[in-house]
């Protein structure tokens, strides 16, 4: 394939797989028809593709049935928030529920003062017990989700980094140059999603603050190469994050963020 | 009376009731779990993966923007989750046995003749070979595209990423498979 080629290269690896549509599709077609060496590369690629086609696992289910799964599911949940008075859901057997039900009437009619709830199908206010100890347990399970989806970025900031730290591809574009154009787009992307990922004042990873601004700070300067970038740009950065021993950083604070 | 739709189930969700989980999993669980088996290549992990999309699901439920979709936003909780998995199984997988893919085989094919099921496995094991070598979001674009057959609009929705991007991951992905299954015939 020839330097030139760098366009029809991407695109005509896009028609192999058939993801493009209309006028891109049809620019492509055009191309082939007048290019052996990409229609050759749309072939082998093809090829390597009709292999994952024939993959069984596209066709695979679910090892066990759909209740099995919906019981998994709710089992976790009631890990995290004890069960809520008139919440019984449905895939609990009759004889079960009508037990629980006889031992929450029971229970409710020897309360002094308090009076008998009257379960039905229909979600009903949970008693101030209950919300509290459910509000309680959804806090110590969002604060894990929230760690976790600081590990994430961070994991995810870190995978940017290790790639510029590392050897970036040879431009084809332009000589003596590298291509750091999809990690300057995932930095941008990553940027704005910080706030997704991370909430600014969350306490459950306060002690992540200090690296996750390194982080946005290098991940601005690859945001701001040039997609062919000048080496000694990019050498720059490689020295900020050695001297910052980020990427060590990100590492052990992944970690303890994971527990 | 008309089927609940994917929003209605979320509202119901956003407002605690759990009973809506069971209708959203019906429509939902089957691809997601053909999604999470594509990438991480073991069952139990997918189920997993599945188990915990939904517990997900439901604890953020209230925080769901009401005007956006629910399929990307199940399929973008499904893959973070594909991934964090993969991450934490990297280590353990290391001092283990190596990957065993064919006990997803016997659920995937209604009866297949012995010589097809051969053919299937060492397929899926080189498949899943190359697959394993693609960066993380690489595997992510390629999984959905040729294990779930998204559009390209799609998949950038479904894992918040610019479309732009997608096309090189995805053009990425698809050379790195060519050269790790050159030579498999099938």
């Amino acid at each position: 394939m020839r330097l030139g080629h760098g366009r029809w290269r991407r695109d005509a690896a896009l028609h192999a797989t058939g993801a493009l549509e209309g006028p891109e599709r049809a620019a492509v077609a055009a191309h082939l028809e007048s290019c052996a060496e990409c229609a050759q590369e749309v072939a082998e690629l093809r090829a390597a593709l009709d292999l994952v086609a024939q993959d069984p696992l596209r066709s695979a289910r679910p090892p066990i049935p759909l209740a099995a799964l919906v019981t998994r599911v709710n089992a976790r949940l009631d890990e995290a928030t004890p069960a809520r008075p008139g919440w019984r859901p449905v895939w609990v057997a009759a004889g079960v529920a009508a037990v629980a039900l006889v031992a929450v009437l029971g229970r409710e009619a020897l309360r002094p003062g308090v009076p008998a709830a009257i379960p039905s199908s229909a979600p009903s206010r949970p008693t101030a017990a209950h919300t509290s100890a459910s509000s309680d347990a959804l806090n110590r399970l969002e604060h894990t989700l929230e760690r976790e989806r600081a590990a994430r970025y961070l994991t995810e900031a870190g995978d940017v980094l290790v790639t510029v730290a590392s050897a970036p591809q040879r431009c084809a574009r332009r000589a003596h140059a590298v291509e750091v154009g999809e990690e300057a787009e995932r930095s941008r992307e990553l940027l704005a999603q910080r706030r997704l990922f991370v909430e600014p004042d969350a306490a459950s990873v306060v002690a992540a603050r200090d690296v996750l601004d390194d982080v946005e700070d290098m991940l601005r300067q690859v945001a701001a190469l040039d997609p062919c970038a000048r080496p000694q740009d990019l050498e720059a950065i490689r020295g900020e994050i050695a001297r910052r021993h980020l990427l060590m950083k990100i590492d052990l604070m992944t970690r303890e963020l994971q527990g | 009376m008309t089927e609940p739709s994917d929003r209605d189930l979320m509202a119901r969700l956003a407002a605690g009731d759990r009973e809506a989980l069971a209708p959203l999993m019906e429509r939902h669980h089957a691809r997601l779990y053909r999604i999470a088996l594509a990438y991480l290549r073991r069952p139990d992990d997918a189920l997993d993966v599945v188990q915990e999309t939904f517990v997900k699901a439901y604890v953020h439920a209230a925080r769901w923007d009401r005007g956006s979709e629910v399929v990307p936003w199940l399929t973008r909780i499904a893959v973070n989750q594909a991934i964090d998995s993969y991450r934490r199984g990297r280590r353990r997988r290391l001092s283990e046995e190596p990957l065993d893919e064919t006990a997803a085989l016997g659920l995937a094919v209604d009866d297949p003749s012995p010589e097809r099921r051969t053919m299937g496995r060492e397929i899926s094991e080189r498949v899943g070979a190359a697959l394993r070598g693609l960066p993380e979001r690489q595997r992510a674009v390629f999984v959905l595209r040729h294990y779930d057959e998204l559009s390209l609009e799609e998949i950038a929705r479904a894992l918040d990423m610019s479309l732009g991007t997608v096309k090189s991951s995805l053009h990425r992905a698809v050379h790195r498979m060519r050269e790790r299954l050159a030579g498999v015939r099938p």
